[in-house]
């Protein structure tokens, strides 16, 4: 190992982060050393990403310190972060498009000489310099629109290393990249390493995590299960997935399992593209089809495409054995469908209405709120009353605006407009994510009474112990396309991060 | 100060009531003729256009949009019906011509906004210019007369007091208010205001939705063009400059948002009476025309900051 003979520059020691209801860190203890590439994997959801916005000073732990070159802090801010030379290359796009990567390395610090004007030529010989001594290799004066995903994402990490960056966190840097692009990435890292810098690389491909790193940290559910040495690239890829699923039996919600139909749910050849390929499943009255993958795999391609919410290429859809026609969601909601989106507040809510408009939205649409032009919302309140009840959402008043109210209660209204507008197929993305574990238990209990009334459910969940616990059958996605299909006993958290991950 | 009393003071309707309250209260003791039953009468007669035309701002802001061309929207159909009563046709034909050309222009706006995607402000800009050049085609350069034949909105009075101009735009307040609350109609433009996407995902025809919106805008500012005519008797096509941007800043200053799915029509009325207000005020005080344009603009500019005292606290 090359760091045995210093300490760590960054120690983070029993970190704990608490968001109401929700633990997101328990007792985490990492640290990374100077020239050491630090991998992390974990699930979605496992803590990574809280991890990483405490290190960039955009959380406050609940409690526990961090030691950065022996200093210990209780929190880091974003100006002392970048003070101490910590920088993030971050998965999502944050380059102006239409400025050329000199431009965008320096937005916000720009050289300037005399009367104030923007020294071009300086700035340009800097990049160069840096790009020569880490051997990246591209246009700097291209403009970010015009170049290739693995060109912008050269120049996110180019960004960060001007800043005389001593640790480098890469989230998932690889993640849209083929093969060839993916080595170039891999290739940097090795380069930026051996220039002293400490390297946190966060990653769900093993195998490039096994390429690349000095150790391995495996965390789950927000605290470290295991860290590996991996100075021989020997580490197994079995252990890792091992460590990544073992849970303990507890965390498993117990469903009541009820009776299981006939076929009322039947999607045929669907592709979203030209050439992605063919998507074929059906869902039977009173069964839980648990949707699996990872972050980007399609899942949530494909539950849009038949929600109506996004346009696909070709799809079939039967309900009940019927043929109906997709185009928009007017559509799949007269056919009976119910999408509760992923993100609530930007898809799901109207946050500046009412709960009771926000029940109403859906039904608003249909005959049962009255025909004719107006709109007697006083009639309509025994029913909002009976779904707030019902799922018990935690409200003044109907006349309460839904921002005012919790994640759980506002995931609540969400399940509760496509309630009372008694539809038959229900579409849960991601159901509980950012939701307390009360709150997470009362949406269980709702989504088994729905089948239990003779619906169907399609579920797309990260949330491992929530997939296996309520699915009766899971399908797991990977690239746009189903993998495998897995029944009673051969739903396990093993087989589908093995599936969902593409490893052996 | 208790946390309720707190919230009526957030609402910018109290507010304005408040800043119209001591503005009374103020102008009255320097000058008492100021609330005689027939200044005020003058002063509803001056915002009677005004009126009209915010209602129909209010509802394309509340809905998520914006109209820029309504100011020449208006000039339009004032001149279409004076084309129409020149040439020897009855009212009805010409009310007809006019309201029609309202709809038409108004779902005109609608239809490009709604299926190109592009931004209003822009488009409606665009419009402004077309409805502005068929508007000179139309008339050139010069004053069409009404022939005194709009004058009835005028001269004929509600007990002998309120002219039926005013009560027409008192009339489509209340009608506006209750569609916007009271219809299914209105609950649909003011969710897809609130979040175009969620109402869109919820079964919302929201493309239907944004034509019908921006014609019934044309129609209401069809209305406003007869008040225009009544008061001046004579149209040019220039006639509805600015009007665009005053009925914007009334909406504004009465609480409705840029943002969309906010604000209320008795705030964007409220919103107009005190534009009205202020503008008599100065007259009455004998205030030159052009200090009374600064002064003007300056309580425009404090009553929205005033209003976005709870925004300046965040900063991100």
């Amino acid at each position: 190992m090359m760091h045995t003979d210093k300490t760590p520059i960054i120690e983070m020691r029993s970190i704990v982060k608490e968001f109401p209801g929700v633990r997101a860190l328990s007792d985490m203890t990492f640290d990374v050393y100077p020239g050491e590439v630090h991998c992390l994997v974990g699930e979605n959801g496992a803590g990574k990403s809280t991890l990483m916005k405490i290190l960039a000073g955009a959380y406050t732990p609940t409690s526990g310190s961090i030691v950065v070159d022996g200093k210990a802090h209780d929190a880091l801010t974003p100006a002392l972060s970048t003070e101490l030379g910590i920088e993030i290359v971050y998965q999502e796009n944050d380059l102006v498009p239409t400025m050329n990567a000199v431009e965008n390395i320096f937005v916000g610090k720009e050289i300037t000489k005399f009367g104030g004007f923007v020294a071009f030529k300086e700035m340009e010989k800097r990049v160069r310099e840096v790009m020569e001594r880490y051997r990246i290799h591209i246009n700097p004066l291209q403009t970010i629109e015009h170049m290739s995903v693995a060109d912008q994402q050269f120049v996110k990490i180019l960004k960060a290393l001007m800043n005389r960056s001593r640790v480098l966190i890469m989230d998932e840097p690889t993640s849209m990249f083929n093969v060839e692009d993916a080595g170039k990435v891999l290739d940097l890292v090795r380069h930026i390493s051996s220039e002293g810098i400490a390297v946190i690389y966060i990653s769900h491909f093993l195998k490039e995590v096994v390429q690349i790193a000095d150790r391995i940290t495996v965390i789950r559910d927000g605290a470290v299960i295991r860290t590996y040495d991996n100075s021989g690239r020997d580490v197994s890829i079995h252990d890792i997935t091992q460590d990544m699923v073992g849970r303990p039996v507890d965390v498993f919600y117990q469903k009541e399992r009820c009776e299981i139909g006939e076929v009322m749910f039947e999607v045929r050849d669907l592709q979203l593209t030209h050439n992605s390929p063919r998507i074929n499943f059906s869902v039977r009255r009173g069964e839980i089809l648990g949707l699996s993958g990872m972050v980007g795999s399609g899942r949530t391609e494909i539950v849009r495409a038949i929600s109506g919410a996004d346009p696909c290429h070709h799809m079939e859809v039967l309900v009940n054995g019927k043929k109906v026609t997709i185009r928009n969601p007017r559509d799949s909601i007269a056919a009976g469908i119910a999408h509760i989106t992923e993100d609530r507040q930007r898809l799901g809510l109207n946050l500046g209405m009412s709960v009771l408009e926000n029940t109403l939205l859906v039904s608003l649409q249909s005959k049962s709120t009255g025909s004719g032009v107006f709109y007697n919302l006083r009639a309509q309140v025994p029913g909002a009353e009976k779904i707030v009840q019902e799922l018990r959402i935690k409200t003044p008043n109907l006349a309460q605006e839904v921002v005012y109210l919790s994640g759980g209660n506002q995931q609540k209204v969400v399940l509760g407009k496509w309630l009372h507008a008694q539809q038959s197929v229900y579409i849960f993305d991601e159901p509980t994510r950012g939701i307390d574990v009360n709150a997470k238990a009362e949406f269980y209990k709702q989504m088994t009474d729905l089948t239990k009334a003779g619906n169907c459910i399609i579920m797309i969940s990260s949330d491992m112990p929530e997939l296996i616990s309520m699915s009766d059958r899971v399908l797991v996605i990977r690239d746009g396309a189903i993998r495998c299909e897995l029944n009673g006993d051969e739903i396990n958290e093993q087989t589908i991060i093995k599936e969902a991950l593409g490893v052996d | 100060m208790n946390t309720k009393f707190k919230g009526i003071l957030r609402d910018q309707r109290v507010l304005l009531a408040l800043v119209i309250a001591l503005l009374v209260i103020v102008v009255t003791i320097i000058n008492p003729r100021f609330v005689r039953l027939n200044n005020i009468i003058a002063i509803f007669n001056q915002i009677s256009v005004l009126g009209v035309l915010t209602m129909a701002m209010a509802m394309l802001l509340i809905s998520g949009g914006i109209d820029l061309s309504i100011g020449s929207m208006m000039a339009l159909c004032g001149i279409v019906v004076a084309t129409v009563l020149m040439n020897g046709q009855s009212m009805l034909v010409a009310l007809l011509a006019g309201f029609g050309t309202g709809l038409v222009c108004g779902a005109f706006n609608g239809i490009i906004i709604a299926k190109s995607k592009g931004m209003p402000l822009i488009i409606s800009l665009g419009t402004s210019m077309i409805f502005n050049g068929i508007s000179l085609l139309i008339a050139g350069g010069a004053f069409l007369q009404f022939q005194n034949k709009l004058d009835f909105l005028r001269t004929i009075r509600l007990f002998d007091v309120v002219p039926l101009m005013v009560l027409f735009m008192l009339a489509v307040c209340v009608i506006m208010y209750v569609v916007l609350n009271k219809t299914k109609f209105g609950r649909r433009i003011v969710a897809i205001g609130g979040n175009e996407k969620n109402a869109y995902l919820s079964g919302i025809n929201v493309d239907l939705y944004k034509v019908i919106t921006y014609a019934i805008a044309g129609v209401i500012v069809a209305g406003a063009s007869l008040i225009l005519g009544a008061r001046l008797n004579s149209i040019t096509a220039t006639a509805g400059d600015g009007y665009e941007t005053d009925a914007l800043v009334a909406a504004v200053v009465g609480g409705v948002t840029f943002e969309g799915g906010r604000g209320t029509v008795s705030g964007a009325f409220l919103g107009c009476l005190l534009t009205g207000i202020i503008s008599n005020a100065m007259d009455i005080l004998g205030v030159h025309a052009y200090v009374k344009t600064v002064i003007t603009g300056a309580i425009i500019v404090g009553a929205v900051v005033m209003s976005n005292m709870d925004k300046l606290r965040k900063k991100v």
